[in-house]
């Protein structure tokens, strides 16, 4: 079953110090299947975070639709969770609180929420945190406890915004292993948006490559590694280097005409 | 290769008594009432020596010990207490509804762009009229009632605390308005669960300035109205040449506004804003 579905998307916008319209995203299409690990990759400036934005219903676009689980979607909602480049966790909650934020939104009793709060803090690896503050995490449980305050909610999509871009390198790796572990545990269904060719071909089961502004869809590549993945082992077969050059080679194509200003980092 | 050995030798001999003085200090200060009272032991020695040494006449400057003795006095006979709770009472009614209104009003004036554009320049307007301003007019509306009191320190209330508010608000982040957008909640539950709390720390920004204003407004209205009061006594003692009872009306005024912040507002932000590691600590160390 398709859960999210992405048709025509383009956004204009106008330059608030030139005047200009601007093409921001020329048409974008593609689907995410449930159960599924779809990364979006392009040039940098290429509105990879627009689309998520959209998706997410934070941004109105200029054309196009977003459909979820078959149903077009316009506004946020509780069926697209977002995990953020900068955590966005409520300082004024514990990790607790934060973790059952979305279930008491739905109004689920409170001994349920405590429940299912925990079970998902316990999943990320952050049992036994559950009366912190956010301030008082670092960086990598933050991103931790953002992912299971949108997991908690079982949302029909979870979108992940670059959220281990501003994480030392070392605790990365470990996120991005981990976060493999819990989608291979619990398959939720995943759009993630990064500008680190490795982390996607890592993570992803496919890769969208967006081409530079007005960004169209340059290719979906098909990571056909095998699961479960480990970075180690991941990243030494051949399959996962032949996979990660040959999306290099369209990002650095792309690239050309303007001069490279491709980041892999 | 002997001089640097004898050298080291004697800094470690001369190191550990300094380093156990510097322990010792360390904790004497750690303790709440020096802490407290430290800063002011040099004032009140230099008040003292001034008063002693008779740089000022003696008759405008009095001594800690003059000052101490009108203060019992004043105690025994009942004044001062009778005083402090006049002007305690106004400050109370003053806060309570100076926050009644100040707080709806901040929050419907951030929330909704037409209230904003319907009030801001009436509050910008009105916030040029100085509290004691309103004095003339109010005594003849009110007479020298707690009515004229209460509506000249809620009037300086308001003011700072709608703009701390609106302030607070535009201060937070729309990534917590998004995240709480995408797990469900509607705009009333972000107002209350995002909007709210996120603007705390500007808000009790808000509420320390808008009573510190409020604290001298009672002050200055007291000093006007003058029936009774802290300000009152003030000014009277003033009148009749009571050049100590006139200190002891300043201390009083520092040492209850020392004890609200002590026991109001500094637990209120420990326990919010603090705790949540969303301002630095006010008093660095605690």
């Amino acid at each position: 079953m398709t859960a999210l579905e992405i048709s025509g998307l383009a956004k204009e916008y106008v330059d608030s110090y030139s005047g200009d319209r601007v093409t921001a995203i020329g048409e974008v299409t593609f689907t995410v299947e449930e159960g599924e690990f779809v990364s979006i990759l392009g040039p940098s400036g290429c509105g990879k975070t627009t689309v998520l934005n959209i998706i997410a219903g934070f941004v109105e676009q200029t054309a196009g639709t977003v459909k979820v689980g078959g149903r077009v979607v316009d506004g946020p909602g509780p069926d697209r969770g977002v995990v953020f480049q900068n955590h966005a966790l409520f300082p004024w909650k514990t990790v607790l609180g934060n973790a059952a934020f979305g279930l008491r939104m739905k109004g689920i009793p409170a001994a349920r929420r405590r429940e299912i709060a925990l079970e998902h803090l316990e999943l990320v690896g952050l049992a036994g945190f559950e009366n912190r503050y956010p301030h008082e995490l670092s960086g990598g449980m933050r991103q931790r406890l953002g992912v299971a305050r949108v997991l908690a909610n079982e949302p029909a999509v979870m979108l992940m915004d670059e959220p281990f871009a501003s994480i030392d390198a070392q605790t990365r790796r470990k996120l991005q292993e981990d976060l493999t572990r819990v989608f291979e545990l619990r398959r939720p269904t995943v759009f993630f948006v990064t500008h680190d060719i490795d982390e996607a071909v890592f993570l992803s089961d496919r890769v969208v490559v967006l081409s530079r502004r007005p960004s169209r869809v340059r290719e979906i590549v098909t990571v056909d590694l095998p699961r479960p993945r480990d970075w180690q082992g991941t990243t030494a077969l051949p399959e996962f280097r032949e996979i990660a050059n040959h999306i290099t080679a369209l990002l650095s194509e792309g690239g050309d005409r303007e001069g490279p200003e491709l980041t892999a980092a | 290769m002997v001089a640097p050995t004898d050298g080291a030798l004697d800094r470690a001999a001369t190191r550990t008594p300094r380093r156990r003085l510097a322990v010792w200090l360390r904790r004497v200060t750690r303790t709440g009432a020096v802490r407290t009272l430290g800063p002011f032991v040099p004032i009140v020695v230099l008040w003292w020596l001034a008063a002693e040494l008779e740089v000022f006449p003696a008759a405008f400057f009095v001594g800690p010990d003059a000052v101490l003795t009108e203060f019992l006095d004043l105690m025994r006979k009942g004044v001062l207490p009778g005083y402090l709770s006049d002007s305690l009472t106004r400050l109370a009614y003053g806060i309570g509804f100076g926050l009644l209104i100040g707080l709806p009003m901040g929050f419907l004036v951030a929330m909704s762009a037409w209230a904003r554009r319907l009030t801001w320049p009436l509050l910008l307007f009105f916030q040029a009229i100085a509290d004691i301003a309103w004095l003339p007019i109010v005594i003849v509306w009110f007479g020298f009632s707690l009515t004229a009191v209460t509506f000249v320190i809620v009037y300086t209330i308001v003011f700072p605390l709608v703009l701390a508010v609106v302030s607070g608000v535009e201060q937070v982040p729309q990534e917590l308005v998004r995240a709480a957008r995408s797990l469900g909640a509607g705009r009333f539950r972000v107002f209350v669960e995002v909007i709210v709390p996120g603007a705390l720390p500007a808000v009790a920004g808000g509420i320390r300035t808008g009573l510190g204003y409020g604290w001298r407004a009672l002050i200055a209205a007291e000093i006007i109205v003058g029936t009774s009061g802290v300000g009152f006594m003030m000014f009277d003692a003033r009148r009749v040449g009571d050049v100590s009872e006139v200190f002891l009306g300043m201390i009083v005024l520092g040492v209850l506004w020392y004890a609200m912040d002590a026991l109001v507002l500094a637990p209120f932000e420990r326990a919010t804003v603090e705790r949540w590691g969303m301002v630095r600590q006010v008093e660095a160390g605690r």
